[in-house]
């Protein structure tokens, strides 16, 4: 102790901003992901599927995205829209399901139905995203809906989690 | 005392301690709060597109119609393979399918009359209905394929239909309306 309080040059102080830099620089990263990730997926419970295609979003898309869990809650952005629980006694229970879905279509790119069909169709999917114990008539009454007149989505992509996760659990 | 001496003619410098302590926490919090994004993977199939609609052409092309009936539910059990307890129902249960841990969720799957309780011989059959079918399609049309899941079926009963589907060459995969309650 002696020596290194009367040694002048081990009193010399570790720079810190370039750690408090990189420090928040982390931080800001780590903001931003949590943002991004978890506005839209739900944590759930998906089944697993071999033959799945790597689920990569194109920015270009405007993919609506629905989240079921096994309660059979629709959920869109963290936003619950229908709930079987509170089912009965509305005139139309599923009124904002099928609001959110027309306001997605409407931002799709149309097609037409058939070559020279006068019929536009909107052209981008929608991924369902559900438990492995929902119900699946939560999610046919959702294809029900997406058939509907102002709607017409046809693409439907469901998802599942790829058999690499296997190892995980 | 020389050291305070020294100290109280330097330059008053920030105490940086107390920041970087509150810069880690907070590092470590959003470290911990980030859910990795595991990579998830999806599976498309399409709802029949003349719904509401005149559909212009007749549809003189038979589907291959996979009906999913549950024969036997199985016990719930935790997403890690625990008994279930939770009495509530809130909390998140999957079907059992392993036959290590008790009762095991048994379907019944028919195909152009053809049923098994059995995924494996499922994709099987439909591998093989693929290649019967394939060379009476005209060129450029794809097969077909509806599945219908009744009574009772989750999710987790649906999708591997679909990927034995898709496993066995059948594309254009559409759903068959909402189930009746009451057929079984």
């Amino acid at each position: 102790m002696n020596i290194s309080s009367s040694d002048p040059e081990t009193e010399m102080e570790m720079d810190m901003t370039p750690m408090i830099d990189v420090v928040f620089l982390l931080i800001i990263f780590f903001m931003i992901i949590t943002d991004m990730s978890q506005k839209d997926l739900e944590e759930l419970e998906l089944p697993i599927a071999a033959k799945a295609t790597e689920d990569k979003p194109d920015p270009n898309e405007n993919r609506p995205i629905l989240n079921i869990p096994h309660t059979g809650v629709i959920i869109v952005r963290r936003e619950p829209l229908y709930n079987p629980e509170l089912d009965d006694g509305k005139p139309e229970p599923y009124a904002e399901v099928k609001r959110y879905l027309s306001t997605a279509a409407e931002m799709m790119p149309q097609e037409p139905l058939a070559e020279g069909s006068s019929v536009m169709l909107p052209d981008d999917p929608l991924l369902v995203r559900a438990d492995e114990s929902t119900l699946f008539k939560h999610i046919q009454k959702v294809l029900e809906l997406c058939g509907q007149e102002g709607i017409q989505i046809w693409k439907v992509q469901l998802a599942v989690s790829v058999p690499e996760d296997d190892d995980e659990n | 005392m020389s050291m305070i001496q020294d100290l109280n003619n330097e330059e008053v410098e920030m105490e940086m301690t107390p920041m970087i302590d509150v810069t880690f926490l907070l590092l470590i919090f959003f470290m911990v709060t980030l859910k990795f994004k595991t990579l998830e993977g999806k599976l498309s199939a399409y709802l029949p597109k003349d719904v509401g609609v005149n559909s212009t052409e007749a549809e003189p092309i038979e589907k291959v119609e996979v009906l999913v009936r549950v024969r036997v539910e199985g016990r719930k059990v935790t997403p890690d393979g625990l008994p279930y307890v939770d009495e509530t129902g809130k909390s998140r249960f999957v079907w059992n399918r392993d036959p290590a841990l008790g009762e095991v969720r048994v379907l019944e799957y028919s195909v152009m009359n053809k049923k098994t309780n059995d995924i494996k011989e499922l994709a099987q059959t439909l591998k093989r209905i693929f290649r019967e079918r394939e060379k009476l399609m005209p060129d450029g049309k794809k097969v077909p394929a509806t599945i219908d899941p009744r009574f009772g079926t989750v999710y987790g009963d649906v999708v591997p239909v679909l990927d034995a589907a898709i496993d066995a060459g059948l594309t254009d995969i559409t759903f068959v309306g909402a189930y009746d309650e009451t057929v079984k």
